[in-house]
């Protein structure tokens, strides 16, 4: 079987292990099978859960042009991992934290929106991310964002004109994951007049 | 002929130009280029859901030193004024800017599920439509180039035959009602010129439902028409 072949085979994520039950081969033919694949750039290792790595297989070598879009940024900085449901590369400038922050919340996807909240603490111009947020309609949904973050990580903090800004700012509709709203961060929400879609459990796992 | 550098770089000039957010679907050599499945292509193949976004790029292409060829027949069925693109000639290559459809093949919500790429330069999203749907639009041309793509998409890529075979079911109905002949007959040609495998039972399910549909038709005292492209 020609290296093609084996990758066509292999497609998507696999370990040694499996590797060598879907080839029914041994661990060692296994890994001398990843090393190959690897030379000819069919293999991408991620690591998993206690350092167990983990190899993304695809026979077709993909230009990684342009710089990393919505779910790479956020897969690469917050600690709530997210499935990407596609790949996403921005080719005319590096998307600022801001810009991904209001690109989350645009998803209305609850998990998108749950690890977006750790790029707050990385957030350099809050004047930007008002800008932004405002041009989208979703000013008042980052600001209470930005509240229930602080509840439970290290964020950076909100300089009073954005904050006002966004307070003052228009949406199109109070719910930021369709017909989700939240249980324990009512003040939150009666600040902003949001839904905000997460209970404390949900944020919980920025603890684990 | 472009290759990636070069496609990028005139999909960047384009939306710098736009005003407004524009999406579209890469099909054909452009989406495989994107793909890495291709060096480079002759031609662009957009299409469009909107018909406002396809006149903000075909202006911007314009004037960007385009020009709109006039008289397309011969390419594509004569019978037929949908499906038909909006060429925009250039020094050395082509925009096709196809809206809702690409010569019969209708982009409906599942195609659109199916993406798998988004790309964004400033203000023009393009998404890459899935390598099963390029392969099934390159069935309803009779190009010979096409022809080398398919294969090419059947090597190197894990299609997904049950997609094509349902899609062909939902396209019969929505699209060319011929469509299930001219997939037959494409695939056939792959498998006999190219020796690319494509499995028994797809081809089989594949005349099922021409057969089917054109059970339905005949209900109706219709028939299928099957027009093929002038060489």
């Amino acid at each position: 079987m020609d290296l093609m072949s084996i990758a066509k085979k292999l497609e998507g994520l696999q370990t040694i292990d499996s590797i060598a039950k879907n080839l029914d081969i041994n661990r060692r033919t296994a890994i001398n099978y990843i090393w190959m694949l690897r030379k000819k750039g069919f293999v991408e290792t991620i690591y998993g859960k206690r350092k167990i790595r983990m190899y993304k297989i695809s026979p077709i070598k993909t230009p990684r042009l342009g710089y990393p879009g919505l779910y790479e940024y956020l897969n690469q900085y917050s600690k709530i991992k997210v499935y990407a449901p596609y790949t996403n590369r921005i080719y005319d400038h590096k998307p600022t934290t801001e810009e991904i922050i209001a690109k989350a919340v645009k998803t209305g996807d609850l998990r998108t929106i749950l690890s977006s909240l750790a790029l707050f603490n990385k957030v350099k111009n809050w004047q930007r991310l008002s800008k932004i947020a405002r041009k989208e309609l979703i000013g008042r949904k980052i600001g209470a964002l930005y509240d229930a973050a602080k509840t439970i990580i290290k964020v950076r903090h909100i300089d009073k004109r954005a904050r006002k800004a966004l307070l003052n700012s228009k949406i199109e509709n109070k719910y930021i994951v369709k017909n989700a709203r939240t249980k324990d961060l009512k003040q939150i929400e009666n600040m902003w007049k949001v839904y905000l879609p997460f209970n404390k459990a949900d944020l919980e796992a920025y603890k684990e | 002929m472009i290759n990636l550098q070069e496609q990028i770089g005139l999909f960047k000039i384009i939306g710098s130009q736009l005003k407004n957010n524009v999406e579209c679907i890469a099909i054909g050599g452009s989406a495989m280029m994107f793909y890495g499945a291709k060096n480079a292509t002759k031609d662009v193949d957009l299409v469009f859901l909107k018909e406002e976004d396809l006149i903000a790029v075909k202006k911007i292409l314009y004037s960007s030193g385009f020009d709109e060829r006039k008289n397309i027949k011969g390419i594509f069925r004569e019978d037929e004024d949908s499906g038909k693109p909006v060429m925009m000639d250039g020094k050395e290559t082509r925009f096709d800017l196809f809206l809702n459809e690409v010569i019969g093949y209708k982009i409906h919500e599942k195609v659109i599920e199916r993406i798998r790429d988004i790309h964004e330069f400033s203000n023009f999203i393009v998404k890459t439509a899935s390598p099963e749907d390029i392969l099934m639009m390159k069935g309803c041309t009779e190009r010979e180039r096409d022809r080398d793509d398919a294969a090419e998409l059947i090597r190197k890529f894990n299609i997904d035959w049950s997609i094509i075979v349902n899609e062909t079911s939902q396209q019969t109905k929505i699209g060319i009602a011929a469509f299930p002949l001219l997939l037959y007959d494409f695939l056939r040609e792959l498998e006999d010129n190219f020796t690319t495998d494509v499995p028994e039972h797809v081809m089989e399910e594949l005349l099922i439902i021409a057969e089917k549909r054109i059970k339905e038709l005949s209900k109706k005292d219709q028939l299928i028409k099957v027009t093929k492209y002038k060489k």
